[in-house]
């Protein structure tokens, strides 16, 4: 007797949850496609995975997301010390605060749907950034750095598009979806910096006496 | 995360640096369409049970953006004379705006306000991660009571009130035949009905034309493997299910020429009449001919522009030397309906249109600079793909119903002769009526006309 409180307070959490995760709100993660759920997935209510379900997309990127946002916290902390230009120091810090913060959520939400995160260190691709940014220095640093950033925040962009279209996971797709338009305005931070790099270069170059 | 010996790192980073390459590759599915990863029934079962819910939010979404009651133009009907044409401005603003106010900010004020109408937002598809062919419930139901094939989903239902689709049947109007009028007489054209029809008004060529665009091929969501959206083994679709009676019944689909899926926004069927004078063919494609567009149509419109999916399905590659000019031929005799106040040279003629209508028409060629893309001489088209930037009025990257925001960059000028028989508006249908399309271009092009002037505008267009 004692128990059927409980039980009856579990099934109303429940019922909240199955609620929860079949909103209506069309601003909330929309439905996946159920072909791309695998055959085992358990679900709340039928059609509905149940929290932490990741689904082979949502896995891919977990792991992709986490290791370019620690490199962007990286590269960052590379920049905001041996850039030249006070733009590229104030980009620099600005990816520091933003990626840090994404970079906390989405490790919560690594053991949410108890998916290991890959070793905190950089993935050969970005290590081959890492590589040419230590060569440079001065003004080519600056113009290295912030061509590798359009470069990594055009494929972020693409990879968060990809997790709202193909995921399954409620949490992961809202985070997507809740950093895809940072993303894109660091995106058109970064084209605005370089037309700005490019520009103070054409003006040095003209006003040298060669 | 799998692990590489040392020397495969390095020799991995050598070719990545040498390449440029960055890393975030994503996988195959961000471009090609993945293999279902649990068998049909388990498919269903789950699709069938979202069903309520995924309808459910794709009305909200509607119910928060238009005013979706039934409100017809008086004394307007649609050109097959079955249908009214829904009138007045649907798309609500937000709150502590008015049409005025709102035209006085500048696309930066707006955007940093947030205050762009969510009806002037791309429309998302009812269900974006899945999208796919979506047909009117007119079009299903008639189908299955002539030729007993299947166009319904069990993972959604067409989402627009009916009110707000094209007049069904369309009526047929030919170029071969301007003395006959409408040719439909009243029906859906299908392949059990044509050739009773048209034989003896059609040459054999545009008869077979006709067969072969009449005929159902396997299509995405419509065949017969576990990878399809209908209860059977579908018959697949045809041409024509979509531009029904060679117009459009208000079918819609996804653009095939955007990855990954998130991005790719919703094609609303376009209408058929009047593609004689039409130089460019696809919203984004800027296909050169008829030929090319009836047969690369294969590609995109049943198989989302991936061909290892149409591969595995069936696919159906109409033979370009005879085939396809036969395809060709048919949709080129096509006309539009007529327009008893419009001279030979797509100007009004004012022994026939109200003062309001000609007011609407100065309008088009002077303030609201209309013209500028749909030229009257040139049946309201440029032939020219535009980009009318709207994201200047929105941040971008936002998400609605699972389709992600993004500029639509480059689309085709469409035709607005006859265009009160096609709503809904633009190449996604976000816009329910002819008033709302004049709010739309009032903002975006920063016209700032009257409320007199709106109302001339959209007179005119009714007599298009």
């Amino acid at each position: 007797m004692t128990r059927l409180p409980l039980l009856s307070l579990l099934a109303v959490s429940l019922c909240a949850y199955a609620a929860a995760a079949q909103s209506t709100d069309p601003a909330k993660p929309a439905p996946g496609n159920p072909a791309g759920s695998p055959s085992d997935t358990r679900e709340t209510v039928p059609g509905v995975p149940a929290p932490g379900q990741a689904n082979v997309p949502d896995r891919a990127f977990l792991r992709a997301a986490a290791l370019g946002g620690r490199a962007e916290v990286q590269f960052g902390k590379l920049a905001e010390t041996k850039a030249a230009s006070e733009a590229v120091q104030n980009f620099a810090r600005r990816m520091i605060h933003d990626h840090s913060a994404a970079n906390d959520r989405l490790s919560s939400l690594g053991a949410h749907v108890n998916v290991a995160l890959p070793p905190d260190q950089l993935d050969p691709d970005h290590k081959a950034i890492r590589a040419r940014l230590d060569s440079e220095s001065g003004a080519n640093f600056d113009k290295e750095y912030v061509n590798t950033q359009i470069a990594d925040h055009q494929a972020t962009a693409q990879l968060f598009e990809y997790e709202i279209g193909s995921g399954q996971d409620a949490q992961l797709k809202a985070f997507a979806s809740d950093e895809l338009p940072v993303i894109f305005e660091h995106l058109q931070m970064a084209r605005a910096l370089s037309a700005t790099l490019a520009a103070e270069t054409m003006a040095s170059a003209s006003r040298s006496p060669n | 995360m799998r692990s590489h010996s040392p020397a495969v790192s390095c020799l991995f980073g050598f070719l990545v640096c040498a390449v440029g390459a960055f890393a975030a590759s994503l996988p195959p599915d961000g471009s090609y369409r993945p293999l279902p990863a649990a068998p049909f029934d388990e498919v269903k079962g789950d699709d069938e049970a979202q069903k309520p819910q995924v309808m459910q939010r794709q009305r909200h979404l509607l119910e928060e953006r238009y005013d979706l009651s039934d409100r017809a133009v008086p004394n307007v009907l649609m050109s097959g004379g079955r249908k009214t044409v829904q009138g007045g401005v649907r798309v609500k603003l937000p709150s502590g705006v008015t049409w005025d106010s709102l035209a006085k900010l500048s696309p930066d004020e707006i955007r940093e306000r947030g205050v762009l109408p969510e009806g002037f937002f791309p429309l998302p598809h009812v269900k974006q991660a899945t999208g796919g062919q979506v047909f009117p419930n007119e079009e299903i139901d008639e189908i299955q009571r002539q030729e007993q094939r299947n166009l319904r989903r069990f993972d959604v239902d067409f989402d627009l009130p009916d009110h707000f689709t094209p007049e069904f049947p369309a009526p047929i109007f030919l170029t071969t035949h301007p003395e006959l009028g409408d040719v439909s007489r009243g029906q859906l054209v299908t392949i059990k009905n044509f050739y009773e029809l048209f034989v003896g008004i059609l040459t054999p060529v545009q008869l077979e034309g006709m067969r072969l665009l009449l005929t159902p091929f396997p299509q995405e969501e419509f065949n017969q493997t576990e990878d399809r959206k209908s209860a059977d083994q579908s018959l697949g679709v045809t041409c024509l299910d979509c531009h029904a009676n060679f117009h459009t019944n208000g079918a819609f689909h996804q653009t095939p020429d955007v990855r990954p899926q998130a991005a790719r926004f919703r094609l609303d069927t376009v209408s058929l009449r009047g593609l004689f004078n039409q130089q460019i063919h696809g919203s984004k494609r800027s296909l050169r001919s008829v030929e090319d567009f009836s047969q690369f149509e294969q590609r995109t419109a049943y198989f989302n522009g991936d061909q290892m999916s149409a591969q595995r399905k069936g696919v159906h590659l109409p033979n370009r030397f005879d085939q396809v000019p036969m395809m060709a031929q048919m949709q080129n005799i096509i006309d539009f309906p007529p327009a008893p106040k419009l001279d030979p040279t797509g100007h009004l003629d004012p022994m026939k249109a109200t003062p309001q209508e000609l007011a609407g028409e100065q309008l088009f060629m002077g303030k609201g600079r209309c013209s500028s893309c749909h030229v009257p001489e040139t049946a309201f088209m440029d032939n020219n793909m535009h980009d009318l930037q709207l994201e200047r009025f929105y941040r971008i990257g936002q998400t609605r119903n699972g389709l992600v925001i993004l500029p639509d960059g480059p689309i085709k000028t469409l035709t607005l002769r006859g265009i009160k028989d096609s709503p809904p508006y633009l190449h996604d249908g976000r816009l329910l009526t002819l008033a709302d399309t004049v709010e739309f271009f009032n903002l975006v092009l920063g016209l700032k006309l009257s409320q007199p002037e709106k109302e001339n505008l959209v007179a005119y267009l009714l007599t298009l």
